[in-house]
């Protein structure tokens, strides 16, 4: 079922940052069996930015969830350096697919509730949260609870609470479909700014093919029923970085077709030459 | 005192947040008051016409006026007054030690389902029994002291407290507990980030029942056993069929129980800030 490629990711001996070895998850949905997952694998490297794109519910939020230890009940393995993930840890931060902001915390305190365990003085405290809260552009909005904001704005303040602990790994379910386009360009580039900045790990589940091939190094592409990675394809330098590139929107349609949207390669080369003209 | 009341509304705390759009009703708050005095005063009305008009006999109900005298006589020679004194203190310190220990036991009681197990089947069957129903053994153990007052106020606090308090700990959200769990928090983090914020309005509906019982017990266990307070005052005006001496003692109940409640809504209010406006 599983691509070649997946297979051939697997490096014997050497252990990864991240590995996900023949990961398979089951559900019981209303007494029937679901199969989430079936024999994910895939190794990720330090400092790789690997997205995501699949159909819903073929399983993106539920492998993120196991790689952050919420859940150990699986098959296979998940292992950070060469150690079975067992429970969460301050190593792995998530931006949930919904903002998940403690609704009697305001702003400030939500991003604050992340380096509770950090060990750092109050002031070294204070001043990460303000960074952070800058960087995601809601200064003005420190002391404004989650009810006050918008769907766009609570999802970054989400994105800052993630951000704040700088973890090694970045886990982002669907981080900036709230957003409106123009931030969402913004945001995508203070994310690449930032991972490639700090070394950070990320692992970006998306809907947005575009944002994949642009910021993945590698774009893992998923099936349903049963949940699978139907391929993974690379991203060279050369493609990525220019979202008008030829060879960038031929990776664009390629992965679309991989979902099935029904794009042939003759319907990508007239776009090229629609938009060059 | 509309005007007052929606002042002290839109007041606390919400200056730092200025930047977000927020909504305000000053009017909703006034009109509700307004509404709420509708009932009242219309029975009040009913009331002084139809003792004007002679159709209620003075025993039975006596005309407003001289309950309002009686309400003034007492309060001038401070009988009144030392006798909601002393209800005011047997309620505070019943309450405040069913409604504390409730909160403890309720929140361990909320987190521990094994802890759960163990004593639900028991706790349920004895909060079945009312609270009277305990005097005559905690008569015969305690004696009819301040004691008695205090464990059976108490008791009848704790029950609501417990059960509203656990319910509430039990209903977090399971999105945010897993969000502590991703967090890392420790368990004190827990429960003073997620649990107990999140077990706010439970908590709030155990202690406001907790209290109304509280002061329905309170009457009851000073017509029982007491000689003073304003339960003993309903009783003593009874047996001389000096109904006015009642109503006075019921209106004070009735004032008091309004602005602890204020006082409670006040609390939660201020703890829920955070809260959209038009949800209050
Ligand atoms: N807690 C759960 N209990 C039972 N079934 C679950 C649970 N969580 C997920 N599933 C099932 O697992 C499958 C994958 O769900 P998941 O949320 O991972 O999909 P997804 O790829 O993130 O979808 P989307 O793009 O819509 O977010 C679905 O069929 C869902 O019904
Ligand atoms: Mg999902």
């Amino acid at each position: 079922m599983t691509g070649p490629v997946a297979i051939s990711e697997q490096g014997r001996g050497q252990s990864h940052a991240l590995e996900i070895a023949d990961v398979s998850k089951r559900f019981s949905v209303a007494g029937r069996r679901v199969q989430a997952l079936s024999h994910i694998r895939l190794a990720v490297d330090d400092g790789e930015f690997v997205s995501i794109v699949g159909a819903s519910g073929c399983g993106k939020s539920t492998l993120l969830r196991l790689v952050l230890g919420l859940d150990t009940d699986y098959d296979g393995d998940i292992r950070v350096d060469g150690h079975r993930v067992e429970r969460p840890g301050l190593d792995r931060s998530i931006v949930f697919q919904e903002h998940r902001l403690l609704p009697w915390l305001n702003v400030e305190a939500n991003v604050a509730a992340a380096l509770r365990q950090s060990g750092l003085g109050a002031a070294e405290r204070g001043e990460l949260v303000r960074d952070h809260l800058h960087l995601v552009g809601l200064d003005q909005f420190a002391k404004a609870y989650p009810a006050q904001l918008s769907g766009g704005m609570a999802q970054r303040v989400a994105i800052a609470r993630a951000l704040v602990t700088k973890p090694r790994f970045l886990l982002l379910d669907e981080p900036l479909g709230a957003l409106d386009a123009l931030t969402r360009l913004r945001l995508q580039d203070e994310l690449q700014r930032i991972v490639r900045h700090e070394g950070t790990t990320a692992v970006l589940v998306t809907h947005d093919v575009d944002e994949a091939v642009y910021l993945g190094d590698r774009i893992v592409i998923m099936h349903p029923h049963p949940g699978r990675i139907a391929t993974i394809l690379p991203v060279t330098d050369a493609v990525s970085r220019d979202r008008s590139d030829p060879n960038f929107i031929r990776l664009r349609d390629e992965v679309l077709s991989w979902l099935g949207v029904s794009r042939t390669g003759i319907d990508a080369d007239a776009e090229l030459a629609r938009r060059s003209a | 005192m509309a005007a007052g009341l929606s002042a002290t509304q839109t007041g606390p705390g919400d200056s730092t947040a200025g930047a977000a759009p927020v909504r305000r009703g000053n009017f909703p708050a006034a009109g509700i008051l307004l509404l709420g005095l509708v009932v009242p005063l219309g029975l009040l009305t009913a009331w002084t016409v139809a003792a004007l008009l002679g159709h209620l006999p003075e025993q039975i109900l006596p005309p407003p006026w001289i309950v309002l005298d009686t309400l003034l006589d007492g309060i001038q020679d401070g009988s009144l007054l030392s006798s909601t004194m002393t209800s005011l203190e047997r309620v505070a310190e019943g309450f405040a030690a069913g409604a504390a220990v409730g909160l403890v036991f309720g929140t361990a009681v909320g987190l521990s389902k094994t802890l759960r197990e163990f004593v639900d089947p028991l706790f349920l069957a004895l909060s079945q029994v009312p609270t009277l129903g305990w005097m005559p053994i905690v008569i015969l153990i305690v004696g009819i002291d301040e004691g008695l007052k205090i464990i059976v106020i108490g008791w009848s606090a704790f029950i609501p407290v417990v059960l509203n308090t656990s319910q509430g700990v039990r209903d977090v959200p399971e999105a945010y507990v897993e969000l502590g769990r991703v967090l890392s928090f420790s368990r004190w983090s827990k429960l003073t980030m997620i649990v107990l914020p999140s077990a706010v309005p439970s908590i709030f509906t155990g202690l406001r029942e907790g209290l109304a019982n509280g002061w329905q017990t309170l009457v009851a266990v000073e017509l029982i056993a007491s000689f003073e307070g304003l339960g003993y005052l309903m009783a003593y005006g009874r047996q001389l069929f000096q109904l006015e001496l009642v109503l006075s003692a019921m209106i004070v109940v009735g004032l008091i129980g309004l602005v602890i409640h204020g006082l409670l809504t006040l609390a939660e209010n201020r703890l829920q800030r955070w809260r959209p406006e038009t949800s209050r």
